[in-house]
């Protein structure tokens, strides 16, 4: 039962509430008026939405937006086909070890993305460790992996791979042994477990680890900068290049604004798409 | 055993970049990235000869302990209204105090260049600071969330009816009960801040540069092992945290 509380029940909230609003909120909002200025490039009277019209009218681009989400997806699927049964193994793993295990997770997350891409940009690279014996066995021509989407997209499922692991991990971990037990005891076979208990009940998990890879992707910096470079923008590296090198601070704001309102329209789209999946 | 397999192979995976990081800070190759040579010391050297580093590794403390410090200090009392009765509406103030983790870091970094901008201020380092602490107050509330979801309010009930008053209470009984989630959440944020690059992207000048940023612009200009030798002393320091965070996680499961 919910009783009626003092005000001053609330009033913990209050600094924190505010600090956010004034430090995330309103710069948000200053953004948010940038994007509808007029510029060096953009000529227009009142506040309008040209920026957008002039980012979203060129091909170069509409490129951008469109990698922007392609990385993000590919990115997301992966990480959900590599995540799903390393989380579904761990659950079987002896308590200390999980432990262990669960920290290691945490080690890229807290060693930073920077320190995690030099090592990529040291893998990828075309005499790296990788590339090099490939092509010494004449399994492949010269191969450039640095510089492409595909190397983008490596780093991030990288990136993401332990939030995936562990969101999904704290669901599995939940589904208790007896259900499978009983499943199996009546008469189910393996997949059939999978596929009529442990995977229904895992689906809420499922959903919140692809909304989580797919904002962690999406709004990624150091990968695509590193990775992908000046060829393969995407709407992060791209604001970066109206502030640092075009010194366009309004159509930096658009493309901002563009990058939130796609995470917006993913996330709100993916979560209504799947509720009823969820539910059921 | 499949399974088994499976998961060494995954972990392979995340480990790899990290150990690769620091094979190659030692490698005696002048370019970045490069194969293998001989092994050398060098790199871990000329890090002492760059005072820009230097300096960097103290404004990223400087800005890590004081994000970490706010974040802190406004996520406890938030957590306790949180934990500490059902409120109406309490779901959704839960849901706004993570909502950071959903802004991209360059966005946010970018909306407080342009406030400032527009605002015609300078606020030095105070900007920098407040992006950060912004940026890790969801995990400092969550952690805190979590310490006080197993603390047992009738302790601090009790307590208040055998006379202590309400600050001899929290410094007494519930702080000293939710320490694990209070030392988590503070080192958490600090090790979060000190590693982040994009939130200070467009917030720094050459003499107020953190650590991330300074291997950035390192990094423009010419790359070779040094940046790896910085990684890898970054990395061996986030690895000993983390074992002394587990260590205090140890401490409390053991009583």
């Amino acid at each position: 039962m919910r009783e009626s509380l003092p005000w001053s029940a609330y009033a913990p909230l209050v600094p924190g509430l505010v600090f956010l609003a004034l430090f995330l909120v309103v710069p948000l909002g200053a953004t948010l008026w940038l994007s509808l200025s007029p510029n060096v490039l953009v000529r227009f009277e009142a506040p309008g939405l040209d920026n957008f019209a002039y980012l979203l009218g060129k091909a170069y681009y509409l490129d951008v937006l469109m990698r922007t989400v392609r990385i993000a997806a590919v990115t997301t699927a992966i990480a959900l086909l590599i995540g799903y049964p390393a989380a579904y193994v761990l659950r079987d793993v002896s308590e200390r070890l999980g432990s262990t295990m669960i920290i290691g997770l945490t080690f890229p997350i807290l060693a930073g993305p920077l320190v995690v891409v030099l090592g990529w940009m040291i893998l990828l690279s075309d005499g790296g460790p990788l590339i090099r014996p490939l092509v010494r066995l004449g399994l492949t021509g010269p191969l450039r992996l640095l510089g492409t989407e595909t190397a983008i997209v490596v780093g991030l499922v990288h990136f993401t791979l332990p939030f995936v692991v562990l969101t999904l991990f704290a669901v599995l971990k939940e589904i208790p042994h007896d259900l499978l037990e009983a499943a199996r005891s009546l008469g189910a076979g393996r997949i059939q477990v999978m596929r009529r208990v442990v995977w229904p009940l895992s689906l809420p998990g499922v959903v919140s680890a692809a909304l989580i890879a797919f904002s962690l992707a999406a709004s990624s910096y150091v990968s695509p900068h590193y990775l992908g470079g000046a060829t393969q923008l995407t709407l992060t590296t791209l604001v970066a290049q109206f502030i640092l090198a075009t010194f366009n601070s309004e159509l930096a704001a658009a493309a901002a604004t563009m990058l939130l309102v796609v995470m917006a329209v993913v996330i709100f789209g993916f979560t209504k798409a799947t509720a009823r999946a969820v539910r059921a | 055993m499949i399974g088994r397999i499976y998961l060494a192979l995954v972990y392979l995976f995340i480990v790899g970049p990290a150990a690769m990081i620091v094979v190659d800070s030692f490698n005696a190759a002048t370019s970045f990235p490069s194969p293998f040579e001989s092994p050398t010391l060098r790199w871990y050297l000329a890090i002492w000869a760059h005072d820009e580093f230097l300096r960097s590794i103290r404004t990223s403390t400087i800005v890590a302990l004081a994000a970490a410090a706010i974040a802190t200090g406004l996520a406890l009392p938030a957590a306790y209204a949180l934990v500490r009765h059902p409120l109406r509406g309490g779901n959704i103030v839960a849901t706004l105090f993570v909502g950071p983790l959903l802004v991209p870091q360059i966005v946010m970094g970018l909306a407080m260049l342009q406030l400032l901008g527009l605002a015609g201020v300078d606020l030095g380092l105070g900007g920098l600071i407040a992006v950060h602490a912004v940026y890790v107050m969801p995990f400092t509330v969550r952690l805190i969330m979590t310490s006080l979801a197993r603390f047992d309010f009738t302790l601090a009930e009790a307590a208040r009816t055998l006379g202590a008053g309400r600050l001899a209470t929290l410094r007494r009984v519930t702080l000293p009960l939710i320490r694990t989630g209070l030392v988590a959440g503070f080192t958490f944020a600090f090790i979060l801040s000190f590693v982040n690059l994009p939130l200070s992207l467009f917030l720094t000048t050459p003499r107020t540069a953190t650590l991330p940023i300074e291997m950035f612009a390192y990094m423009e200009s010419r790359i070779d092992p040094l940046v790896a030798a910085i990684g890898a002393l970054v990395l061996i320091a986030a690895v000993a945290f983390t074992v002394t965070l587990e260590r205090v996680f140890r401490l409390r499961l053991a009583g």
